[in-house]
């Protein structure tokens, strides 16, 4: 598995991870009756700053224990493929084009619910659910190119 | 448009140069090792700039390393 490889998928996880917490943060506060503005923008502020801190924290992580690795295995200088040519920039592309439309298709159904009546807090949780699932849709189909060749 | 229409002698050419690895073939031209070997495979089909790297590296012309499949050409 290359860097690029391990990258994405220490990423999947932790956006995956990040899902999860949302749900059942948000299933926690329906079931006690506290949905309301302030929960829910404090909600949207705590997975905002756990993607973008997880995120950095995990690829430096993920940098650190491949060089461990390979020293380990070559018994020398580790010599890791950091380097993103056009193969890995062309898969990224591929990737983020899907997260895109994913998060479009999410945002105009987010906005749907309020054209139908819903209240406002129903299009802003709906809102960052789509673009973590987008995140995760990209993550996938970009592993998913990795493992085929391109 | 196909997938599998440009073809190489990527790995017989390796072969020639006394069997120099996907690794060294990487390094010299600044891929990853991962994309010689999609690139062998057929899965990849590189930029113009990387081809010629490629074939700067074996010495060769280009239409050496690479081929192109007209018979499954879309019309």
């Amino acid at each position: 598995m290359s860097f690029q490889e391990k990258n994405i998928t220490v990423t999947l996880v932790n956006f995956s991870l990040i899902l999860g917490f949302y749900l059942i943060r948000l299933f926690q506060m329906i079931q006690s009756g506290s949905f309301n503005s302030t929960n829910v923008f404090r909600l949207w502020g705590i997975i905002i700053a756990l993607a973008v801190i997880v995120t950095i924290a995990a690829t430096v992580l993920t940098h650190i224990v491949s060089a461990i690795i390979q020293a380990i295995k070559t018994k020398g200088e580790p010599d890791i493929e950091d380097i993103k040519d056009e193969r890995d920039q062309l898969i990224d592309l591929k990737g983020t084009k899907v997260t895109y439309f994913v998060s479009s298709i999410g945002s105009f159904l987010s906005m749907l619910t309020f054209v139908f009546g819903q209240p406002p807090l129903v299009m802003f949780t709906l809102l960052i659910f789509f673009g973590v699932v987008a995140q995760i849709i990209g993550d996938i189909l970009r592993l998913y190119l990795y493992r085929r060749g391109f | 448009m196909g997938n599998r229409r440009i073809n190489n002698n990527i790995r017989t050419l390796r072969f020639f140069q006394d069997e120099m690895t996907q690794q060294q073939l990487a390094k010299k031209v600044g891929v990853t090792r991962q994309t010689i070997i999609a690139m062998e495979k057929g899965k990849y089909s590189p930029s113009l700039e990387l081809a010629f790297r490629i074939a700067l590296v074996f010495e060769v012309p280009l239409e050496e390393v690479f081929s192109y499949d007209l018979e499954n050409d879309v019309k």
